[in-house]
């Protein structure tokens, strides 16, 4: 996504989605993970007539709403798409002008389009020739469609690819940058968004600024720290470049060096020590790994509100801790909503017991480690205080300094403001009325300045840059193999002083790109480009001429740093077509892949996987049930509704294993691990799959480990965790684990 | 016997079937009309629709007919033997002969232990029956219980007492003749009644008491335990409610005849028969009584040369 | 004749999405035991294309309550706004009034003597029972009152996709009557205007 044109999140919101004439859904089941926002899509079916087309390997609560609905094989949303894209291209149904005016690299796309045509694009997904035409007729004919995913279409080895072909599905129809279109990811669960936006990843620095020397230089300023001191909390000054870790693959930092492991590069080290703050640790694959990692861990230290499974997994006695983090309703602040906007939410409660807040915890570990006083300096720095109140001033503090998704009005004043006058605003538009007149629901990202108004739906050139308006973002240069990547004449956002493309805003090329003179004041205080500039001059001058600080561009549809330059089809690691592997085959194993040496081809070559194990194993989740589930799991009431672990299984499939409803079965993966769970009877998986939720955890490989538990904190349903068996296989680019795509094995327990 | 159980239900079915209609049922509680609504499409809903076979029969039957049926037959039973015992009067037979010994200690342990089962059971499940007028709350929820315990007491006495009647209980032609001449009970002379050691009336209350008691404790079992799941109803096509529902109705129904029956026996052993009552604490039965009115089991015994 | 319109449930299965957010809220707001489910979500023909749906069921407080007339103790009422209630110091547990009902509204927990069943449980349209209104006693045997206090009932507050709508039947009719006429004519997006932020 942000490779294709500047962001990677949400480009409207849910609320936006009431205004789509079309609605199609690839890999994500809002009816189940966002049931509050699936009012949204219920309502443009009701007022919009708005057809809901969901693409998903199974017939989910969401499907049942569905107008039209395919039934893919996992892991060949590339294939349909192309498949779309080619009948598309066929019929003339693209919107040629903004193709034109607007992206880059479409007749790359054009070309691959071609060789999808419907016959292959059934043979590959399963999906009829038929239901593909119908699909593609009902989606590309009505704008604006609006284009829905989640885990279902990230979770692959081809994830990224397949996050960039969604896109460009978009861009080829012109639903981009529209009320009702975008392509609308749906998050997880609460505050992801803000999540990644303040850096819980390991190859970025809060707000998405890169590893380089210039952005860590940027921050040691703006934390008000020494750069030499920075750099001197580092081994080596290379490791402050490198990319570290991912939560899919810590494991293999711990296990490198034992017979059979993944290679890694940690400056000649092993991972010895894990802090885990709020995260369920059965939710990523390779359980069996995670076990045996943890085991030879010498500390593992664990915050969270109720026992993390980590401790019921490991056989780890001693070093162990478990510190009480406060639930969210112990403390205060901001988060941030699929869509972009921030939500303040206040204390209901003080923390519990001896529970201490999250900061609270890191703050006390900052004293501890010696670094309080550079740990929290950012938050004295904007009105030059001797101590801070938090959390406003942490609010003001990443307001000040992030400039490069627009941050600059999320100011703990305006945010309140907000969560007290939320009842003046609109539920479609999400625009304010009354006092709130002339700003949008949380102020969604970008917010160039503290009077913007926020971005409701980003890339939209019909509405002023001041209103929320802007192009796509020149983030890759001027000119690539020859062709300009600046928008094309006449495609600026509305009220723009220059109607044309244009690059992104520098102190050098301010006064040449804007046409303003700055005084001599201005060009001392300006910084040196619209990301690092804390004077905010870029930001007010570009209001002023109605002009995105971030330029506008094209968006891309040929990304020539990946190792696809336009998304194609590969299939997963553990395929159960074997001819298509060698058709279309997976990428080359990939060394030092965030510091782990990865295999993929090695992996899809090994054996012919699809004989010993030949059904298709998808995870997903329950609508009671959260992540690993140690919250809804302690939940009596949640509890009931699905009390114990299970496997959908179609009763066709179980026939033939000899599996009554309700018997005890064991699922086999490829990577020699097993569980034993439930079968419950459902057409809702196709008779070469089955479907396992991923809540679970207390059991481990048929054994019931919940003994582990400390007294009094078992919760009331524990069952095998999903991810034991999940499939190896990791995304070329982002290192998501490929659970949504894996093979296994049934028979009777 | 299944089919049998079937023909007497599909029976009370179509009696009620022509009551129906003076119930309003609950169709026009299910919301808003709504014509392309799934849920009017009565397959789907597939309990409101069985509802419409014993849901609607249950309710039917529960409010017209229980209540009434229960305090008709009881008073018109105790008003017929009433008229009996002033019209006709009870039987006397001299006691003063030789004394036959008919029942052995066991026997009558069972006996009692059973007629203990039924003054628990059948007063208890009146006071359920007639809740209303006793205002409901512990009393009657105390009566449930105890009826419930009176029940396992009956499971106990019921078993063995089957068995160790089971042959002198089998019908012969003597019961014939005794049901064609009422036992003998429409005249205040003393004739002589063909009967074996059992007479016709006393095997059928035998038979209504074991066999319609068995029937009696599944039906009641099957309320009791509410919550059951059997591959056997499934295979019938009955959902749990409804195996509910046909219950209480069995139940019911039931009750009525045992309730007549044991009124009947009561005064048979009480009034109809002056010192009857002595055969089931001492084990005697007078000679007299033996030969007029178990004149089979009479000729028996003296063949037999045992008396 | 009372002035009273009768309340109703009543609940949009184009809407439901199956989510159990009636349910869960219900159980937690009357914290009523793991064996009681005094709404329920019933997903039928469940993985089947184009048959595949829910709809949320509890008592429906029919008008002509058939448990409320095979009670044998007579322990139902039904208030003058239709909202069909029950004395639980009344009921014996005896189980007919879920033997008459379509919907198997009624609930037995198993808190009886001996572990047995206990007295009937069911869905109160949160309107609590015969004690004082919003007493210790109220809400231990019924849960909470919420109609007293003039809220909605929880589960129906928390159905997320206000597929489960409750209130007099007019204004259920209402409602439903506008969500049907509404079919096809755009979204409803207040016409607020928009006045600029910067300037002017």
């Amino acid at each position: 996504m942000a490779n294709t044109w500047g962001y990677g999140a949400m480009t409207n919101s849910l609320n936006d989605i009431q205004n789509a004439k079309a609605i199609i859904i690839f890999g994500a089941n809002p009816a189940v993970n966002h049931p509050v926002g699936f009012r949204h899509l219920l309502v443009a079916k009701e007022r919009n007539n708005a057809q809901i087309i969901v693409v998903d390997p199974r017939f989910t609560r969401t499907a049942a709403h569905a107008d039209l609905y395919a039934q893919i094989r996992p892991g060949t949303d590339i294939a349909f798409m192309y498949g779309m894209l080619n009948i598309i291209f066929k019929n003339g149904w693209e919107n040629k002008e903004f193709i034109n005016d607007r992206v880059y690299g479409m007749d790359d796309i054009r070309k691959e389009a071609a060789k999808w045509t419907p016959e292959r694009v059934s043979d590959v997904t399963g999906v009829s020739t038929q239901k593909l035409i119908q699909i593609t007729n009902a989606y590309a004919r009505q704008t604006p469609g609006t284009l829905l995913w989640a885990m279902g279409l990230t979770q692959h080895t081809i994830g990224s690819s397949n996050t960039r072909i969604a896109p460009i599905l978009q861009l080829a129809l012109g639903n981009m940058g529209v009320e009702g279109g975008g392509c609308n990811i749906l998050r997880g669960h609460d505050n992801v968004q803000g999540a990644t936006d303040m850096c819980c990843l390991s190859h970025t620095l809060p707000g998405y600024y890169g590893l380089s020397d210039g952005s860590w230089k940027y921050f040691a300023k703006s934390w008000g720290v020494d750069y030499n001191w920075l750099k001197g909390r580092f081994k080596a000054k290379e490791w402050m470049n490198k990319k570290g870790f991912t939560l899919a693959r810590w494991y293999a930092g711990v296990l490198a060096g034992k017979a059979g492991e993944d290679k890694i590069h940690n400056a000649g080290t092993n991972l010895k020590a894990l802090v885990v703050l709020g995260n369920g640790i059965t939710s990523i694959d390779q359980q069996a790994k995670v076990k045996e990692a943890l085991d030879n861990l010498e500390l593992i230290v664990i915050a969270d509100p109720f026992v993390n499974e980590a401790v019921v997994l490991t056989d780890k006695k001693d070093d162990v801790f478990l510190l009480p983090a406060a639930s969210q309703f112990e403390t205060s602040g901001c988060v941030t909503a699929t869509n972009r906007s921030a939500q303040w939410r206040s204390q209901v409660i003080e923390p519990l017991y001896e529970s201490k807040t999250d900061q609270d915890l890191m703050f006390e570990l900052a004293k501890r480690l010696g670094f309080y006083k550079e740990f929290t300096k950012g938050m004295l720095m904007k009105e030059n205080k001797k101590s801070f109140k938090w959390p406003e001033d942490a609010t003001d503090e990443f307001a000040r300094i992030i400039k490069t998704i627009g941050f600059t009005g999320w100011t703990s004043k305006r945010l309140k403001n907000h969560q007290k006058n939320w009842d003046k605003f609109d539920h479609v538009s999400l625009m304010g009325y009354g006092p709130m007149k002339g700003e949008y629901y949380g102020l969604p990202w970008p917010c160039w300045t503290e009077t913007h108004s926020g971005s409701p739906v980003l890339y939209d050139i019909n509405r002023s840059v001041k209103e929320g308006g802007m192009g796509f973002r020149n983030r890759f240069g001027l000119m690539h193999d020859g062709v300009d990547l600046l928008a094309g004449k006449g495609s600026a956002p509305k009220d723009s002083a220059n109607p044309d493309g244009y690059p992104e805003i520098t102190a050098k090329n301010i006064e040449k790109v804007l046409g303003i003179t700055l005084s001599a004041s201005e060009k001392k205080r300006i910084g040196k480009n619209w990301k690092v500039d804390t004077s905010n001059i870029i930001a007010q001058k570009c209001m002023e001429r109605g002009m995105a600080p971030y330029g506008n561009a094209k968006a891309r549809a040929n990304v020539w740093t990946f190792p696809d330059r336009i998304p194609m089809h590969r299939e997963p690691l553990h395929s159960p077509r074997q001819d298509l592997v060698k058709e279309y085959p997976t990428y080359k194993d990939k060394p030092n892949h965030y510091r782990v040496d990865t295999r993929y081809a090695s992996e899809q070559d090994k054996e012919d996987w699809s004989k010993k194990f030949p059904i298709n194993l998808i995870t997903g989740r329950l609508v009671n049930m959260n992540g690993a589930g140690v919250e809804t799991r302690s939940s009596k009431y949640l509890a009931k509704l699905s009390p114990e672990m299970f496997c959908d299984i179609n009763p066709g499939l179980a026939a033939n294993h000899d599996i009554k409803n309700g018997d005890m079965m064991w699922i086999h993966s490829p990577s020699d691990t097993k569980i034993k769970v439930k079968a419950r009877f459902t057409y809702s998986v196709a008779e070469d799959r089955v479907f396992l939720p991923m809540h679970f955890a207390g059991y481990f490989q048929g054994e019931d480990r919940s003994a582990h538990y400390p007294k009094g904190h078992k919760p009331y349903a524990v069952g095998e965790s999903a991810n034991t068996v999940t499939n190896y296989g990791y995304d070329i680019v982002t290192q998501l684990p490929e659970t949504k795509g894996g093979l296994c094995r049934i028979e009777k327990a | 016997m299944k089919k049998v159980i079937l023909l007497c239900l599909s029976m009370i079915s179509a009696f009620a079937q022509s009551y129906a209609g003076k119930v309003p049922l609950v169709s026009q509680n299910q919301g808003v009309y709504d014509g392309t609504s799934r849920l009017n499409s009565p397959e789907l809903l597939h309990n409101i629709m069985l509802y419409q076979n014993w849901g609607g029969l249950f309710v039917n039957l529960q409010i017209h007919w229980f209540r009434t049926l229960f305090f008709g037959i009881t008073v018109g039973v105790l008003v017929v033997f009433f008229l009996h015992y002033i019209v006709i009067g009870p039987k006397k037979f001299a006691h003063d002969g030789k004394a036959i010994y008919v029942y052995n200690l066991f026997k009558r342990i069972i006996h009692w232990m059973a007629a203990l089962a039924f003054v628990i059971v059948i007063p208890t499940g009146f006071m359920m029956i007639f809740g209303k007028e006793l205002g409901g709350g512990t009393l009657v929820l105390d009566a449930r219980y105890l009826h419930s315990i009176g029940t396992v007491l009956f499971i106990v006495s019921v078993i063995p007492m089957f068995l160790m009647w089971l042959i002198p209980m089998l019908a012969t032609f003597d019961d014939v003749k005794w049901l064609f001449m009422a036992g003998g009970y429409l005249t205040k002379k003393k004739v002589v009644v063909p009967a074996g050691q059992f007479n016709a009336g006393q095997k059928m209350w035998f038979w209504l008491a074991t066999l319609g008691g068995f029937v009696m404790i599944i039906t009641g079992a099957a309320m009791y335990f509410e919550d059951f799941d059997l591959a056997i109803l499934k295979s019938l096509n009955l959902d749990q409610i409804d195996i509910l529902r046909i219950s209480a109705i069995v139940h019911n129904f039931l009750g009525m005849a045992v309730t007549a029956l044991f009124v009947t026996h009561l005064y048979m052993s009480l009034f109809a028969i002056k010192g009857s009552l002595d055969s089931m604490i001492s084990g005697n039965k007078s000679e007299d009584e033996v030969k007029y009115m178990h004149s089979s089991f009479y000729k028996k015994l003296k063949k037999e040369d045992k008396i | 004749m009372s002035s009273f319109a009768r309340m109703k449930f009543y609940c949009d299965e184009k809407r439901c999405i199956d989510c159990d957010g009636c349910s869960v809220a219900c159980d937690e707001a009357h914290e009523l035991p793991v064996g009681i489910s005094r709404r329920k979500v019933i997903l039928l023909n469940e993985g089947i294309e184009g048959k595949e749906f829910s709809t949320s069921v509890a008592c429906m407080h029919c008008t002509d309550a058939p448990c409320e007339q095979v009670c044998p103790v007579n322990c139902f009422y039904i208030r003058e706004d239709g909202i069909v209630l029950h004395d639980k110091n009344i009921c014996i547990g005896c189980g007919y009034c879920l033997y008459a009902c379509p919907f198997g509204a009624p609930q037995f927990p198993t808190d009886g003597a001996f572990g047995t069943r206990g007295v009937m449980d069911k869905c109160t349209m949160c309107a609590g029972g015969p004690e004082p209104t919003n007493s210790d006693a109220e809400r231990k045997l019924y849960g909470q009152n919420r109609i007293a206090e003039g809220k909605v009932p929880a589960c129906a507050a928390m159905c997320s996709t206000k597929a489960l709508i409750v209130g007099d039947a007019q204004s259920v009719s209402k409602i439903y009557r506008e969500r049907v006429a509404s079919v096809g004519h755009g979204v409803q997006s207040a016409p607020y205007g928009w006045s600029k932020a910067y300037g002017k």
